[in-house]
């Protein structure tokens, strides 16, 4: 980690060089800086969106070579997380806490921050258009657009319908919709989750959210339920997910799967009712739709989608395979085996950002390792785990590094589950301080 | 680690590993006419008059984070009267153990060429739907998958005593007279492969629904033959274009020759 006493006013040679050492990315500060009119650049970066992905790029950019000019376009002055956002719903984190600026990015770092929102991107021109009407040029584009729900996909879900049903699957307004609607609700009332298909944002985020929903009945209204319809078989940590369930929340968490017609496929968020595929009917006190996704539209704009709605990269750089010198990570890629999780779009970014600054100085880009965490409270002092290491095949495809990562223990004493919760909240201190510099 | 595949253990992982390597070298074929080396499909195209390579639509994703249970969908756009209607769908999965996916012999009484279900697909691999009518023609196309099972799956529980059970059928609000309105089908069953260990570490006998039977009246309207590699609980979707108010019975029947059934009136 960078100093940020030293880091003030321009990186030294020496924390560049320790700061660099995990991407395994060494820029050798060549020739002589100058400063004033004749500002040395070494190439001109923008970074589209300010989240794990594109925060994380646009630092670990500068701290490759702080003579690339980096300008970071996000509409949010705070940035607030998709994790942790189900601690607050579960009344155990405040949304203040999971809130992130850019100071340290604009401060330290010497990146350029622009609060609008990128209108457009022309790959050919190399340029982007921004909606405060300045047209941006680059030499490389980072984009972290993360995704965007499939409004209609399910019939009568669209933005309107989100607004009395919410997703609260991009942290903000919407998870607030949905944290009033809990303490609106009577106790004995029903919460229904509606989970989204694969692929979707953070798999294990639904049965967490679940999970701390049912925490926050048992403190406030112990009548209540949880249904969670699933238009999936499995999901993500699904046996520990289900222990933890039984031993805390017993019959108030029922799940009900794709073989059991748990898929939605009619909504009417006024009457908070669904259907499903086979026709069931279920009617909630709260309902919370979590819709089919696909990358942020942005992504659209600068044609690095395919038929899939989400954005094939090359894996090596993350490199787009539609358009050159555009460089896409987060959720919006098709990374699997790496699941959308905020920890793979920090992991990403800083390969791409090794593999851009190598190329701005026409060296090779460094082989890439990514790894990923992903935490799941399923009560305060109950946490659950799963982790992963990916490396390339001899294919050029990412593949989870075999014998490496794994999950929590199926069986384990209630010290280890209740160290694990710990961890989360160190991991989510460590990561938010990697990415923005900011601490809870 | 588990593995969510229904025919995966770890114990046999490694004797998948040359199927593998097959899949891989299909995609080095070329794109035209690479059925040819594909016996499963070739057999069915040699006896048709007329092969064409276009009109034929597979849906699937492009990557499957859950090779247990892949939406498929394949449809022409093509007449479905007693003239002219196509006669058999096909799925194949050519990297699979099995190959044979699912089969479903048609009539005119569905009134569109269009089917679905929920398949296995064990690795990486190109999977192939071939569509025949009754005057002789094929069309044949393919749609290649990757299949990248993350760590993080895993299943609950194991479902391989659930007998078959809760056949379900979801049939539009109204139909009108000729027009095909869509149908679908669920029923509980563990459809396992027999390539499958126990708890014990026994392998668990294969047990399927094989066949799945849809009448109108007194005429059959719709044959499936189900494979190994239908998901666990069977899902199927297709159209009936019932001409007047009809009883229509679904019956599942499993190798073991238990069956279930459900009546329904389709009324106008």
């Amino acid at each position: 980690m960078v100093d940020k006493q030293q880091a003030v006013g321009g990186l030294t040679r020496r924390n560049l060089v320790k700061g660099m050492g995990a991407a395994g990315a060494v820029t050798a500060l060549s020739g002589c800086a100058t400063i004033g009119r004749n500002r040395r650049v070494d190439g001109r970066v923008v970074v589209i969106g300010g989240g794990f992905g594109g925060a994380t790029a646009a630092k670990y950019i500068k701290r490759a070579n702080p003579y690339i000019d980096v300008t970071l376009i996000e509409p949010a002055q705070t940035f607030y997380t998709c994790p942790f956002s189900n601690l607050y719903l579960g009344g155990i984190r405040q949304f203040n806490e999971i809130g992130h600026g850019y100071d340290e990015l604009r401060n330290d770092y010497g990146v350029t921050v622009i609060h609008t929102m990128a209108e457009d991107v022309d790959p050919v021109a190399h340029t982007v258009q921004l909606a405060n009407g300045q047209s941006l040029e680059y030499d490389r584009l980072v984009m972290s657009p993360g995704i965007d729900m499939r409004w209609n996909a399910i019939e009568g879900y669209d933005e309107a319908a989100a607004e009395l049903a919410p997703h609260a699957w991009k942290a903000g307004t919407q998870t607030q919709i949905l944290k009033r609607q809990l303490e609106m609700m009577p106790n004995g009332g029903l919460y229904i989750m509606v989970a989204p298909p694969n692929p979707y944002r953070c798999p294990p985020g639904p049965y967490e959210r679940a999970s701390m929903v049912a925490h926050y009945f048992s403190q406030r209204k112990p009548r209540s339920k949880v249904l969670i319809l699933d238009p999936k078989d499995a999901f993500s940590k699904q046996g520990l997910f289900t222990d933890g369930w039984q031993q805390y929340y017993g019959d108030n968490i029922e799940w009900v799967g794709l073989s059991n017609d748990g898929r939605v496929t009619r909504v009417d968020a006024a009457r908070r009712e669904v259907e499903t595929e086979f026709g069931t009917r279920h009617q909630a006190n709260v309902l919370n739709v979590i819709p089919p996704q696909k990358a942020g539209w942005i992504a659209d704009r600068a044609g690095v989608t395919d038929a899939s709605g989400w954005v094939p990269v090359k894996a090596a750089t993350f490199e787009s395979q539609l358009a050159d010198d555009i460089f896409v990570v987060g959720d919006a890629t098709v990374a699997a085996p790496m699941p959308k999780s905020g920890f793979c779009a920090n992991s990403q970014a800083k390969v791409a950002a090794a593999a851009i600054a190598a190329s701005l100085d026409s060296r090779d880009a460094p082989r890439p390792y990514f790894t990923n965490t992903c935490y799941s409270l399923i009560a305060p002092d109950y946490g659950i785990s799963v982790a992963g290491i990916y490396n390339l095949n001899s294919d050029g495809l990412i593949q989870e590094v075999a014998g490496a990562g794994g999950l929590s223990p199926r069986e384990a004493p209630a010290s280890l589950r209740a160290a694990e919760a710990q961890h989360a909240h160190g991991w989510y201190d460590a990561i938010c301080q990697d990415t923005w510099g900011t601490r809870a | 680690m588990i593995s969510i595949n229904n025919w995966r253990t770890p114990g046999t992982t490694l004797a998948l590993g040359p199927l593998l390597s097959l899949a891989l070298m299909v995609f080095a074929l070329p794109a035209q006419a690479s059925w040819q080396g594909f016996d499963a499909v070739a057999s069915i195209l040699a006896d048709a008059e007329q092969v064409h390579e276009q009109g034929l639509a597979l849906e699937m994703p492009l990557v499957s984070e859950d090779g247990s249970a892949v939406p498929i969908n394949v449809k022409l756009d093509h007449p479905m009267t007693e003239d002219r209607y196509i006669t058999r769908i096909h799925i194949f999965a050519q990297g699979n153990p099995n190959a044979e996916v699912v089969d479903f012999y048609l009539s005119p009484a569905l009134g569109r060429a269009e089917v679905s279900s929920r398949i296995r697909v064990n690795e990486s691999q190109r999977i192939w739907a071939v569509a025949t009518n009754n005057q002789g023609e094929a069309w044949v196309t393919h749609h290649d998958i990757r299949v990248t099972v993350g760590g993080c799956l895993m299943t609950a529980e194991d479902n391989s005593t659930i007998a078959l059970s809760q056949p379900r059928v979801a049939l539009p609000r109204s139909f009108t007279a000729g027009q095909p309105a869509e149908i679908r089908t669920l029923v509980t069953h563990p459809m396992e492969t027999g390539m499958r260990e126990g708890p014990d570490g026994n392998l668990l006998p294969r047990r399927l629904v094989e066949r799945f039977v849809v009448t109108l009246g007194d005429e059959t309207a719709l044959e499936v033959h189900l494979h190994t590699a239908v998901s666990a609980n069977p899902y199927l979707r297709f159209f009936l274009a019932p001409q007047s108010s009809v009883q229509a019975q679904f019956v599942w029947h499993e190798d073991t020759g238990f069956e279930v059934e459900e009546q329904v009136s389709l009324s106008l």
